[in-house]
Order: structure tokens, then C-alpha cells, then sequence
């Protein structure tokens, strides 16, 4: 099979699979990130700051 | 004995003209944490640059007074054509932050291709995905649809449970592949091709299904919208249960709200009232579909047509997530502004990995999935009009309604 050529490098990344470890360290990041930034705009919100 | 950073592969069999062995750095070889898949910012940089002119040049995003817009040049458009039934005529088509980075990045990928100097920094979709679905949490609030009244409450759920059972069922006779029609019931049954792009990475699909689904499922409200109009008028009903019967049959807010306008000014009204309804219940059509989907997929694990949720071995972390802050939302713990200043960064991430998902695709992966799914859909749309509509008249008729 050809690699697809929009999403995969010379290396064979490609962009778009997501699988295994990597998908799962990747939904952790996802996950961190949005409850940082939910909490702190609602951290905001309760400390008068807006 | 320490493991070596890349693995050598020579993969030269499979590249189309290779001038020499590619390395293969496999993700397992070089991760020390689960932020290892951040990449190095050298890595990453171009890719997330390329994502965020491409999101600041599609939508008018928060912070950045950037007036040269994919949105503003449809603004503009639709002060030109003029509205349609009261309603711009892109919204009707439903231009928003997504299918508008969406479309930009179309245009970028299928003209001038995606250097592999971007692929590390546009993997962050798979990021970017979670965190745009935990932060949606809290938009749907429920009780913003209690003034609706339980009646049309019960209806709508009824609605949603009832469409996304029957495209579901229907995709087997149409031999429709199970990740578009899963897809393509999330469109349906919330009304919001939002929800396809959404069902994504929960049920597996590709993108070329989810933007094929979306298509046909604006196509078919757009059509819907300029049906739905001529049937209530001949039903014997009032403006505010002809309102309804548009935001539940048709499901999309603009194209709801279009058709409601075509049947009478207070009927386009009550869709716009109603429309809430369908909305702060959303949620509630994804999780069903990827739950749906995933249980027939761990009864069928065996069956090679069985492709939706193929890959995922349990329910997503952020799913959890997802659904604790949906109940928070729903107890007001985000205050108003806390709320818009959370959608603005929605609007944001969701413009970002869309314009990552539209450079993946070329024009022929979306064409592929043929028109099967517009069959889906229009004959799933159809069925759920009629039957929306005469439950509506029956309701009213009886007396089990008061509208």
C-alpha cells in the first residue's frame, strides 16, 4: 500500500493514525490541558477577575 | 543496554520514487513520558504554525483582529445574495469555525500539498480533539431548555434515541460502511455536522467519511429546509407547534430556523426557541452512537465488517471527563463569562484541528465514499420529518400537547 502522501513524511509518520501508546499519551495531554485551562478561566471567574 | 532513539527501516519498497532508506523513529523508542508526544518544538513548529494561519485566516478567533477571514469574506457574501427567509444564507449552508478551517485547509493541501516538515506539528489534532471535546462541556446546559416545557423535553430525546437507532439499522440494508454511518447518525440526530466531526476519533472513522457524512447531512437540511415549509402549511397546526416540528425534524439551527421563517414569521420564531432543545441534548446523541457502536463492536469482535470503533479497546479517558463536566456545567458551576471565554478557546482549538484535518485530505478521499451516505441520510431525514411532523399533529389534535 502506498503511503498516503498528505499525511505521511519520508519517514513514515503519519500524521493522522493514532494508535496504542502514543494515542493514549496524546488523549492525556488533551485531557491535562483542558482541565487547566477550564479551571483556571472558572478560577478566574470565582476570584472576581473578570 | 539502552535502547537506541530510531529504529532502521527500510521501507524503501514503499515509497513512490524513495532516493534512499527512510528511518522510522517509532514512537515506543523515543518516549520518556506521555509528553514525548509533544515532539521537540522544532519538530512541531511548522505544523502548528500552518494550523494557526490557517484557523486566523478561516474564522475571526478570539485575540487575533484579523480582518482578512474566510468568515468575513461569507459575512460579506451573504449582505450580497441577501437573506434567505431571514437567514444568512452561509449559515444556512452551515459556515462556521469548523467547515471553515476545514475548507481553507482543503484548498492549501489539494493545491500545494503538505510539506513533511508539517506532519509532527499537525499531528497535534489527536490533541487538540479531547480537549475540544472536554471543553464543550459546559455549552450544554439543561436546564437553558426547561422553559421548553417537558412535553417537547420527551420529544426531542425520543427523536434522538428513535434517528440514531434507525440510521444505524438502515446502514446495513444500504451497505453503507459502519464508521460513516455512524457519523452520519451523529449529524442527524443532533442536528450539528459539528457532532461528525466530533464522533471522529471515538468511533475511528476517516476523514474523508466525516466530511463525506457532513455534506450530505447539510445537503439534505438545506433541502429539508425548503420542503418541511410546504408540508406544515398543509397540516392544521399552530405557529409555535410548527416551530417545534421544524427544529426536531429538520435539526439545524439556521436551517430550522429558515424553514420556520418560510412557514411564518412566528413559527420561525418558535424554531428558534425550540432549537435549544435539540442543542443542550447533543451530547447525549454522540455518547449514544459511540455506545451503541462500541458495544456491537465488542459483541462482533470477530467480524471484519465490523469497523467503527475497531482500535479502541475501552472508553476513552476524556469521555469520562467529558460527561463529569457536562454534569458540572449542568449544576452552573461555569458562570457566564468563565462559559464564553471556554467556547472562544473552543472556537480556537476546534479552528486549529480542523484546518489539520482538511490539509489530510485529498478531494478523491472524500468523493470515494460515494453517495450511499447521502442515500442514508436523505432517506433517514425523510422518515424522521414525516414522523416528527405527524407526532407533532397528533399530539396537538389530542390534546397531549399544548403549544
Amino acid at each position: 500500500m502506498n503511503p498516503h502522501p498528505h499525511t505521511t513524511d519520508k519517514t513514515g509518520f503519519d500524521y493522522m493514525a493514532n494508535s496504542g501508546r502514543e494515542e493514549q499519551d496524546r488523549d492525556a495531554v488533551g485531557i491535562v490541558l483542558a482541565l487547566g485551562l477550564m479551571g483556571l478561566l472558572t478560577l478566574c471567574q470565582y476570584l472576581g477577575l473578570y | 543496554m539502552r535502547q537506541p532513539l530510531t529504529r532502521p527501516v527500510d521501507v524503501a519498497s514503499q515509497c513512490k520514487a524513495p532516493v534512499e532508506p527512510c528511518v522510522v523513529p517509532a514512537y515506543g523508542y523515543r518516549r520518556v513520558s506521555f509528553l514525548s508526544c509533544l515532539y521537540s518544538l522544532e519538530e512541531a513548529l511548522p505544523g502548528l504554525l500552518a494550523m494557526f494561519f490557517i484557523a486566523i485566516c478561516s474564522n475571526n478567533l478570539m485575540g487575533v483582529p484579523n480582518p482578512f477571514t474566510l468568515e468575513n469574506l461569507f459575512t460579506y457574501l451573504d449582505n450580497v445574495i441577501g437573506p434567505v427567509n431571514g437567514q444568512p444564507f452561509f449559515q444556512i449552508m452551515n459556515s462556521n469555525f469548523v467547515w471553515n478551517a476545514l475548507l481553507l485547509g482543503l484548498i492549501v493541501g489539494n493545491a500545494f500539498g503538505v510539506p513533511d516538515c508539517w506532519k509532527r506539528g499537525l499531528s497535534y489534532i489527536h490533541k487538540l480533539m479531547p480537549l475540544g471535546i472536554i471543553m464543550l462541556g459546559p455549552h450544554f446546559v439543561l436546564s437553558h431548555a426547561a422553559k421548553a416545557g417537558l412535553g417537547p423535553i420527551a420529544l426531542a430525546a425520543a427523536m434522538l434515541l428513535v434517528t440514531a437507532s434507525l440510521t444505524l439499522w438502515l446502514s446495513r440494508l444500504l451497505k453503507v460502511d459502519d464508521r460513516q454511518a455512524s457519523v452520519i447518525a451523529g449529524g442527524l440526530v443532533t442536528g450539528d455536522p459539528h457532532a461528525c466531526v466530533i464522533l471522529m476519533p471515538m468511533i475511528k472513522a476517516k476523514g474523508g467519511q466525516v466530511v463525506n457524512a457532513s455534506i450530505g447531512v447539510i445537503l439534505f437540511g438545506a433541502v429539508a429546509s425548503l420542503v418541511a415549509p410546504w408540508l406544515v402549511r398543509h397540516l392544521d397546526i399552530s405557529a409555535q407547534g410548527a416551530g417545534l416540528a421544524l427544529a426536531l425534524g429538520i435539526g439545524n439551527g439556521a436551517q430550522a430556523v429558515s424553514a420556520g421563517f418560510d412557514a411564518g414569521y412566528e413559527a420561525g420564531r418558535y424554531a428558534g426557541y425550540y432549537g435549544i432543545v435539540r442543542h443542550v441534548l447533543m451530547p447525549a446523541g454522540f455518547l449514544y452512537v459511540f455506545a451503541v457502536m462500541f458495544w456491537r463492536k465488542l459483541r462482533h469482535s470477530h467480524d471484519a465488517s465490523v469497523q467503527a470503533t475497531r482500535g479502541v479497546e475501552s472508553v476513552p479517558l476524556y469521555l469520562y471527563v467529558f460527561a463529569v463536566v457536562w454534569a458540572l456545567a449542568n449544576i452552573h458551576l461555569f458562570k457566564e463569562p468563565a462559559h464564553h471565554a471556554i467556547f472562544n478557546l473552543v472556537k480556537w482549538d476546534f479552528s486549529l484541528a480542523a484546518a489539520a484535518l482538511g490539509l489530510s485530505l485529498p478531494l478523491r478521499e472524500i468523493w470515494v465514499w460515494g453517495l450511499r451516505g447521502l442515500a442514508l441520510t436523505s432517506l433517514v431525514g425523510t422518515i424522521r420529518l414525516l414522523a416528527v411532523l405527524a407526532v407533532v399533529w397528533a399530539c396537538l389534535k389530542n390534546g397531549w400537547l399544548v403549544l
